[in-house]
């Protein structure tokens, strides 16, 4: 008898056994010469099906359930948020009056460190999306995001200390659509990284030469703080230099996903219960979120 | 398999009371299969809501082709561990706990069917990738080799002799452990 025959005399069995409920007794006799060989290798497969009794904690199957319905009920009743849906129109007019006039002012400086329950937390916001989108090269967006992405954990824990899920929640959405757009700008990287190699490799069918990127003379003003310095330097290189940018993006997102992954992990003991489900949500959607990234990025 | 047709095309109009019914009755299912791929109870966890989030955003994609929606399902499952446990091959295993036993069992049987899991991952921690998808889809799942080789990629015959090969395994792993 072939391999390819015992195969499917053992899969006949399993199937009577597995879907039908037939006995491992009923199917050695159909098969008296090879129920020697069959009978050990039944055995195990009644074992294997102990396994069976698996069963979700029911803390987990609660929380799991709660975020799906919420997801259901987003995606019936998708919320339409424009770009600057986040932030009530007083704080974008502040801010963008802020960031032209008072480029690396106080102010800007002092809504950069506040926090969710800070009467500057919009302005916060805001500063950030007109930093966006007076951003014009891609790189210079995704580090933003990157970095803005590492604001919204430090807020996470921020409130999650305090014990406001709630907050929890508004920030993880906020985290995830600061990740979500980081994927896409890490996305456009990679193709506008392969038009450059192609029009530099000067073959029959290369691209048409590309623009340069933006340079960091042609880049808007906006104020430049601490923090940004380092954001919108190194613009406008080759494609070798954006190759070395987008490695830099690269490390800089892994170190991001393992610390703050980490540091947000470690939170779970010391947080009230009531907090609990909200910040393993985030870390769920921290993990995918940067995983997304990290996958563009490759 | 007409009804689960129709629960399948409202769920994709948007009706949410369909989408919530799929979701209970494949949950467990999708659980139990990660489980016993990754063998780590909290990755377990994430993936099984990750998965059916990605359901949720692709239900529009979703074409009724006389399959059960659960095959749909696990390849969605499938394609998440590959992903997965290519990016932690170096990851050591943290073992299932004692919360994955049935909460409805006296505690007799829970301790002992706790042994058999326990047994049982252990052994095929020693399985290749494939073995160990195969034994989970087919015994915990309990899908046909048909549906096992659509969510694998492989044909009938590749799943039945690798069906073969993991249960030899098994048999040699567990046999070795008892004594």
């Amino acid at each position: 008898m072939t391999d390819k025959e015992f195969n499917n005399i053992l899969d006949e069995c399993l199937e009577r056994i597995v879907l039908d409920g037939e006995t491992m007794e009923q199917c050695l006799r159909r098969y008296p010469e090879q129920a020697a060989e069959l009978e050990p290798l039944l055995e195990t497969v009644l074992s294997v099906k102990g396994a069976s009794a698996i069963q979700p904690r029911p803390e987990f199957k609660a929380r799991a359930r709660y975020r799906f319905r919420s997801a259901l009920g987003e995606k019936v009743a998708p919320k339409h948020r424009s770009f600057f849906g986040w932030v009530p129109r007083w704080a974008t007019a502040l801010a963008i009056v802020l960031v032209v006039l008072m480029a690396g002012g106080g102010t800007v400086a002092a809504a950069s460190n506040s926090m969710p329950d800070s009467i500057l937390y919009p302005v916060k916001l805001a500063t950030e999306n007109v930093q966006l989108a007076l951003t014009t090269s891609e790189l210079g967006k995704a580090r933003l995001c990157a970095n803005f992405a590492d604001r919204r954990v430090a807020e996470i824990i921020y409130m999650a200390d305090r014990g406001d899920a709630h907050q929890v929640e508004l920030i993880t959405e906020r985290l995830d659509d600061r990740l979500e757009m980081l994927v896409v700008l890490a996305s456009e990287l990679e193709a506008g990284e392969s038009q450059e190699f192609l029009a530099a490799s000067g073959g029959a069918e290369a691209a048409p030469e590309e623009p340069a990127v933006d340079g960091e003379d042609t880049e808007p003003v906006v104020p430049v703080t601490e923090e940004s310095r380092g954001l919108w330097g190194g613009l406008g290189k080759n494609g070798h230099g954006q190759a070395q940018d987008r490695a830099g993006l690269q490390t800089t997102v892994a170190d991001a996903a393992a610390n703050n992954g980490a540091v947000m992990r470690a939170m779970l003991d010391e947080v009230p219960e009531s907090v609990r489900a909200a910040l393993l949500e985030a870390i769920a959607v921290l993990e995918d979120g940067y995983e997304k990234v990290l996958q563009a990025l490759e | 398999m007409q009804g689960e047709e129709s629960l399948v095309q409202r769920a994709k109009n948007n009706d949410q009371e369909a989408f919530a019914q799929l979701y209970e009755e494949h949950f467990d299912k999708i659980y139990r299969y990660l489980a016993l791929r990754i063998g780590n109870e909290m990755e377990a966890e994430d993936m099984t809501q990750q998965v059916f989030l990605n359901a949720l955003q692709s239900i529009s994609s979703f074409r009724w082709k006389g399959v059960p929606f659960s095959a749909w399902l696990y390849r969605i499952a499938h394609n998440q561990a590959v992903d997965h446990l290519r990016k932690n091959k170096k990851r050591s295993t943290v073992p299932l706990d004692e919360s994955l036993a049935s909460s409805g069992d006296s505690p007799p049987s829970a301790a002992e069917r706790k042994m058999d899991i326990e047994q049982l991952l252990a052994a095929t921690r020693r399985l290749t990738e494939a073995q160990r998808e195969v034994i989970s889809l087919r015994f915990t799942s309990e899908l046909s080799i048909a549906q096992v080789a659509g969510i694998m990629g492989k044909s009938e015959g590749a799943v039945k002799a690798l069906q073969h090969s993991a249960i030899v395994a098994l048999r040699r792993t567990m046999l070795v452990t008892e004594q």
